[in-house]
């Protein structure tokens, strides 16, 4: 269980602004939590501090009601995996030399058996297989996301944290990977918070939504609870035009008065 | 396969190349006393020189690429071979003639300083353009070997300084320093996916569990040993490790866990090929290894450098 508890948190010890004013919440297991809100709301500063990539300047954060500040580096990366936006790769290495370097954790880099088989399992699982020995330069954008998140399954950690993972996407990889991401909660028992900047993803693939505002959480709740024009509204700062699709609330981003959209006229 | 094969070959070239043309392979199986010598004394020493120093700047080369992780970084051209200059000229300066050892550890030790400073500094300054940084530092070189001439001028040891600037495999006096580089090269064995994973960044390397600092200062302490034993048994060896790992990245990949003993072999062949032109093109005499290395390299290292910046363009063009 992964429990934050009055963090607060600014860009350095002297400054006054801060990113985190006074968060606590329970992650919910095995289940699909997303972060929302507009840009600087503390999405990333909060997944930051929950893996201790960037330790809470005041309060804790609980991991199995240990402090994360506190654990040793490797424990902690048996335990959480933390994935940042799809990053710029200046180096040429394979699918394959990628998936092992999860294991990492486990051995060192010296594989043994049960790594490679966790490496075979991870790359099976993403369909990864034929492409193992290619550059990840070589690979479109939605087959290199699908390699970081193996590696991620083969360092084999119940908690998955992702900062926007569908940056750089098309809606069709999109929409495959928070498919893969349901198939994670569902198959493997994994636990992830995800960052989402696409309100209607959140919606349709989240367990639980998480709306950030100025450094605190402004709602916490379930998707039919929390994606509602009374919370996001004041959340983004934005009057959201609401339409229905199968019964299932559509976001619209455009705005309502434009006399272009045609979509929100009608 | 082939080029562990090329090694071979041009590593037995090298031991069978040189003045004294009655070194043959014969003479050595008949059992010729002066042929004996020489190939103990002279060839052994020279090739083994030849094949560490350049195998250790390889790696120093990608060590230093994977902590700044950027492709243009090298003891070259961030102030590490420079700073060890002005160590082993500070050595001679103060204590006048020394052991290889005493020289080893000032170079070390500056080098180490110069490294450090150049990577915090570079750390800082959020440069967006990764050509600018081998710039940078090669001006930040530029000033330590200045620094070094009006040090060199006061204690009328420009004699010295000069001899030390120029990179030669004809030095009197034992190549004993440059079996020093086999103990940085045993720790980059073992640090190798250590060095790959901080290549992926900072956060990256955190989340498998890298103790990130630690690992870059082990990378300048491996990357200045290296360059201070081979600059002061060898002198400087402009560009190898630069060219080298850009080269050979490009066939084995980053994976230095998988590559580093082709890595390696791929310097140790370039500086070979070097070496044996140095010493045929005016044959009984040799020419300088590191003016040799100076034109194959700094030609290549232009079209890395062009491809480099029309590379950046491409990316802006499709963003």
């Amino acid at each position: 269980m992964i429990e934050v508890r009055n963090v607060n948190q600014s860009y350095s010890k002297r400054s006054s602004k801060k990113t985190l004013t006074d968060v606590s919440m329970v992650v919910k297991e095995n289940a699909i939590t997303a972060l929302v809100g507009a840009n600087g709301a503390g999405k990333s500063t909060l997944l930051s501090v929950m893996t201790n990539i960037l330790p809470a300047l005041s309060g804790v954060v609980l991991l199995d009601g240990k402090d994360v500040r506190k654990m040793k580096a490797n424990d902690l990366s048996k335990r959480v995996a933390f994935l940042r936006q799809s990053q710029q790769l200046n180096v040429r290495i394979t699918v394959n030399d990628l998936v092992e370097y999860g294991r990492f954790p486990h051995c060192g880099g010296r594989l043994k058996d049960e790594d490679h088989q966790k490496v075979e399992e991870a790359l099976s699982y993403m369909n990864l297989t034929d492409l193992r020995h290619r550059y990840l330069e070589e690979l479109s954008g939605g087959q290199c996301q699908r390699a970081f998140i193996a590696m991620i399954l083969a360092q084999d950690t119940p908690y998955i944290f992702l900062d926007e993972p569908l940056n750089n996407l098309d809606i069709k990889y999109s929409v495959e990977m928070m498919k893969i991401l349901t198939q994670l909660v569902e198959e493997l028992n994994k636990t992830i918070i995800v960052v989402l900047h696409d309100i209607n993803f959140a919606a349709a693939y989240a367990d639980h939504i998480v709306a950030m505002k100025d450094g605190e959480i402004y709602y916490e709740g379930p998707p039919q609870d929390a994606i509602t024009p009374e919370v996001l509204n004041p959340v983004f700062d934005h009057d959201f035009h609401i339409s229905n699709s199968a019964g299932r609330p559509v976001f619209l981003y455009y705005d309502e008065d434009d006399p272009n959209c045609e979509v929100c006229v009608s | 396969m082939v080029i562990v094969a090329l090694f071979v070959i041009f590593a037995l070239l090298s031991l069978f190349i040189g003045a004294y043309e009655d070194m043959t392979l014969q003479a050595l199986l008949d059992g010729n006393e002066r042929a004996r010598l020489i190939f103990i004394h002279s060839r052994v020493p020279r090739t083994m020189a030849v094949i560490l120093s350049a195998a250790g700047l390889s790696v120093a080369g990608l060590v230093m690429q994977a902590i700044s992780r950027n492709k243009f970084m090298s003891p070259s051209t961030a102030g590490t071979t420079d700073a060890a200059a002005l160590g082993l000229l500070i050595s001679f300066v103060f204590l006048g003639e020394q052991s290889g050892a005493v020289q080893t550890i000032f170079s070390f030790a500056f080098a180490l300083i110069g490294t450090f400073i150049f990577t915090l500094v570079i750390s800082r300054l959020k440069i967006r353009e990764t050509v600018y940084i081998p710039l940078l530092g090669m001006m930040y070189g530029g000033m330590i070997s200045a620094l070094s001439s009006v040090i060199a001028f006061h204690f009328e040891a420009v004699q010295f300084a000069n001899m030390i600037n120029l990179g030669s495999f004809a030095r009197l006096g034992g190549f004993w320093g440059v079996y020093l580089v086999i103990v940085p090269l045993i720790i980059a064995v073992f640090f190798a996916t250590k060095f790959s994973i901080i290549g992926l960044g900072e956060e990256f390397a955190k989340n498998l569990g890298v103790n990130y600092n630690r690992v870059v200062m082990t990378g300048l302490v491996v990357v200045s040993l290296i360059s201070a034993s081979t600059f002061v048994t060898i002198g400087p060896l402009p560009f190898i490790g630069l060219i080298i790992p850009n080269m050979a990245t490009s066939f084995y990949g980053d994976n230095l866990k998988k590559s580093i003993y082709d890595l390696m072999l791929f310097g140790a062949v370039f500086v070979l090929i070097c070496d044996i032109i140095s010493r045929l093109v005016i044959f009984p005499f040799e020419m300088n290894v590191s003016l040799t290395i100076s034109l194959v390299g700094g030609a290549i290292f232009m079209v890395y450098l062009i491809k480099g910046v029309f590379g950046d363009d491409e990316r802006k063009a499709k963003a």
